[in-house]
């Protein structure tokens, strides 16, 4: 099986270790024998977006941010037919944010963004930007886990339809919020760096899972040793005091 | 006399005597004065140093340097930066009305203690060793540090020292239009390489936002750059560092021949920065040869501990200092152990991401054996390495004393990378257990 990804901006938008994400697609799809090859674009290069099966936009700092907006709204046709596509797309942070509707600065200026969903981001004052570590609880294609990262984001994200899952740690797409990033049939988009998919290998796994769809259906994947994955990740949950039995104690005290 | 100030003072003798260093005076004093720092009569040479790497060194270096010619010095020379550890050090050096008691004050400042505190310090000189990204979730985006440093020196009238070949440092030099501004820069050496895979921050002309071209990397994103368009980066430099010989330890300056203390470009690069500093006061250069030849890295830069073999231990806080690191670790010609101690706590960062920027592929290499991996987030760090195929060569051990033990217990050369608040406790491990093997 083939799996191409296209690694958007990764000279630019490679903030808190992003680059982790496509380190971890490559080793785990190298282990199982898939042939994945990753192609990058930058400001300026040409890509045919709906010819890859995983889009990846990680964050940037805002200088950088600034430079490739204008060059991601050129290219929102071709988003859009790899949308039709079938390509599934993993966005960070301000990738995250891009797709959404717009965002408004702290000087009340809107930028205008690729608006393929009805989310918006405004930015925050000082006090209240999202820092820290973040356990959130997710349901992804039929699978119910979960997940754990570090947010740092100002930007405070706005009428979500879908959230990627619900806040048990941390602060999510608001300051102190429930819910956090993004998620429909395609698009998985998210606050949580750490980076995301060292310790939460199930979302790399379906993450995969969704890119090998389009041109071979729905795939079982042969599971890997995920012990030192696992225990990276309890080590955080447990410190965190987040876990999925806990959440129903808590629900049933609240009743 | 200030019955303040004269209790804060009392309270460092007393610390001191009983071999208590830290900052406890200083907390005190900023406690019952917010505007103590304000309080001091500085003498004529007031020199802040701050960067991201290299700023404890530097700073030592000069204040060494500027008695070595003829002035007395106060210095906070163990590196407590923040507007405690600067409180501390100015009380202890002062006489009971605030007077300093040293013709030059050096400190060294943490770059968003540099923001706040720059004022009340009355600086007559600036002193910035480089801008790599560091600890975001602490400081923020390296774009805003840089950005509060410009509203700094905007208006600063006095000698600005910065890294010609660093583009976030030399940015400075455009925005700093009333001070007297100096470069350091070094030239192409046996190590400097025509492509770089570890610069981040940096890639682009801050005029014009346009990729900057370079003829070659020191390491990271220092090195000789330029914008083809607008010509940042075309400098004069002040001070010009050639004929590096990393065999003799030896580079030139200004015609004359300096031995250095480490054989690395990044320690060549802060002697440069003193250099500079020298000349841009009017001093004697060559002083400062016997300084750079006999100085003693401080705790846990480069320290040695005698276990059943040399233990070397070092402190890494960002992704270009684990580089640099590495590279030292890597260029060391014997089969060895490594243990990476990584901690989360506010002074390390309590965001861990940075390891996946830092470029740990290099310890893929065929004379590091084992690589245990300690500390609170122990687990991240042996991921971090399973995913560059060190699968094989990972050990966890969680507690510290157990994994030192296990070092020695090798019986082979090992080196040792923590955290900022690893490295204490683990220092302390490592004494102990090297005393053990003394008696």
């Amino acid at each position: 099986m083939k799996l191409k990804v296209l690694w958007m901006y990764h000279d630019l938008m490679d903030l808190y270790g992003d680059k982790g994400n496509i380190q971890v697609l490559k080793t785990r799809c190298e282990k199982r024998g898939i042939d994945l090859t990753v192609d990058t674009c930058t400001i300026g290069e040409i890509r045919t977006i709906s010819d890859y099966d995983i889009f990846f936009l990680g964050g940037g700092a805002d200088r950088e941010q600034n430079l490739i907006y204008e060059d991601l709204l050129l290219r929102r046709e071709g988003i859009e037919e790899a949308m039709k596509s079938g390509t599934a797309f993993l966005l960070i942070c301000g990738g995250y944010q891009m797709f959404g509707k717009y965002y408004r600065d702290q000087d009340g200026n809107t930028v205008p963004c690729l608006s393929f969903f009805d989310y918006y981001t405004v930015a925050s004052d000082r006090d209240h930007r999202c820092i820290g570590n973040i356990a959130v609880e997710v349901n992804m294609d039929g699978e119910h886990f979960l997940a754990v990262g570090f947010e740092n984001h100002g930007g405070q994200t706005e009428n979500v339809s879908f959230p990627f899952g619900s806040v048990r740690y941390g602060h999510g797409n608001t300051f102190n919020g429930k819910f956090e990033g993004f998620l429909n049939d395609q698009v998985l988009a998210t606050y949580m760096h750490g980076p995301l998919l060292p310790k939460n290998p199930m979302i790399a796994d379906l993450v995969v899972r969704r890119g090998l769809r389009r041109n071979y259906g729905d795939v079982s994947l042969d599971p890997l040793d995920d012990t030192l994955e696992t225990k990276a990740r309890t080590v955080m949950l447990e410190r965190l005091g987040v876990s999925l039995e806990n959440r129903q104690e808590a629900e049933k005290q609240s009743d | 006399m200030s019955i303040r100030l004269f209790m804060v003072q009392k309270l460092h003798e007393i610390l001191s005597k009983a071999g208590r260093g830290g900052s406890l005076p200083g907390t005190l004093a900023l406690k019952m004065d917010p505007e103590f720092l304000s309080r001091f009569h500085m003498p004529d040479k007031v020199i802040l140093v701050t960067g991201t790497n290299g700023k404890t060194t530097t700073m030592n270096l000069i204040a060494e340097a500027l008695k070595a010619n003829g002035l007395s010095v106060l210095c906070n020379h163990r590196g407590d930066n923040l507007n405690v550890g600067l409180a501390t050090a100015l009380a202890a050096g002062s006489n009971d009305r605030y007077e300093i008691q040293a013709d030059a004050v050096v400190l060294e400042v943490d770059e968003l203690t540099l923001y706040r505190e720059f004022h009340r310090l009355h600086p007559t000189a600036l002193v910035i060793t480089n801008f790599f990204r560091d600890q975001l979730d602490r400081a923020g985006e390296l774009e805003t540090i840089i950005r509060k440093i410009m509203e700094l020196t905007e208006n600063f009238e006095g000698d600005l020292i910065l890294n010609g070949d660093d583009p976030n440092s030399l940015r400075l030099a455009d925005h700093a239009k009333k001070a007297r501004v100096h470069c350091f820069s070094m030239a192409e050496t046996i190590k400097s390489r025509n492509i770089s895979d570890e610069a981040s921050e940096g890639k682009f002309c801050p005029r014009c936002g346009r990729p900057l071209i370079y003829d070659f990397y020191q390491y990271s994103h220092i090195g000789r750059f330029r914008c083809p368009y607008d010509g940042f980066g075309k400098i004069r430099p002040d001070l010009y560092v050639d004929r590096v010989n990393f065999d003799n330890e030896t580079f030139r300056a200004d015609g004359f021949t300096y031995h250095s203390f480490i054989n690395s470009g990044y320690a060549i690069y802060n002697c440069a920065a003193v250099l500079c500093l020298l000349k841009a006061l009017g001093l004697n250069l060559p002083a400062a040869n016997e300084v750079f030849k006999t100085y003693k890295l401080k705790e846990g830069r480069n320290e040695v501990f005698n276990l059943s073999s040399p233990c070397t231990i070092n402190l890494v806080k960002n992704p270009t200092g684990a580089n640099e690191v590495m590279k030292y670790i890597t260029a060391q010609p014997m089969d060895k152990n490594i243990c990476i101690f990584l901690n989360d706590n506010d002074l390390d960062g309590t965001d861990i991401s940075w390891i996946w920027d830092a470029h740990f592929e290099r310890l893929n290499d065929p004379l590091i054996h084992t690589i245990v991996c300690s500390g609170q987030r122990a687990y991240d760090m042996a991921l971090r390495l399973k995913y560059e195929g060190l699968e094989d060569r990972i050990r966890v051990i969680e507690d510290s004393r157990d994994a030192i033990a296990w070092l020695d217990d090798q019986k082979m050369e090992s080196f040792v990378i923590a955290t900022y608040t690893a490295l204490h406790p683990t220092r302390g491990i490592l004494s102990r257990q090297a005393r053990r093997h003394r008696s």
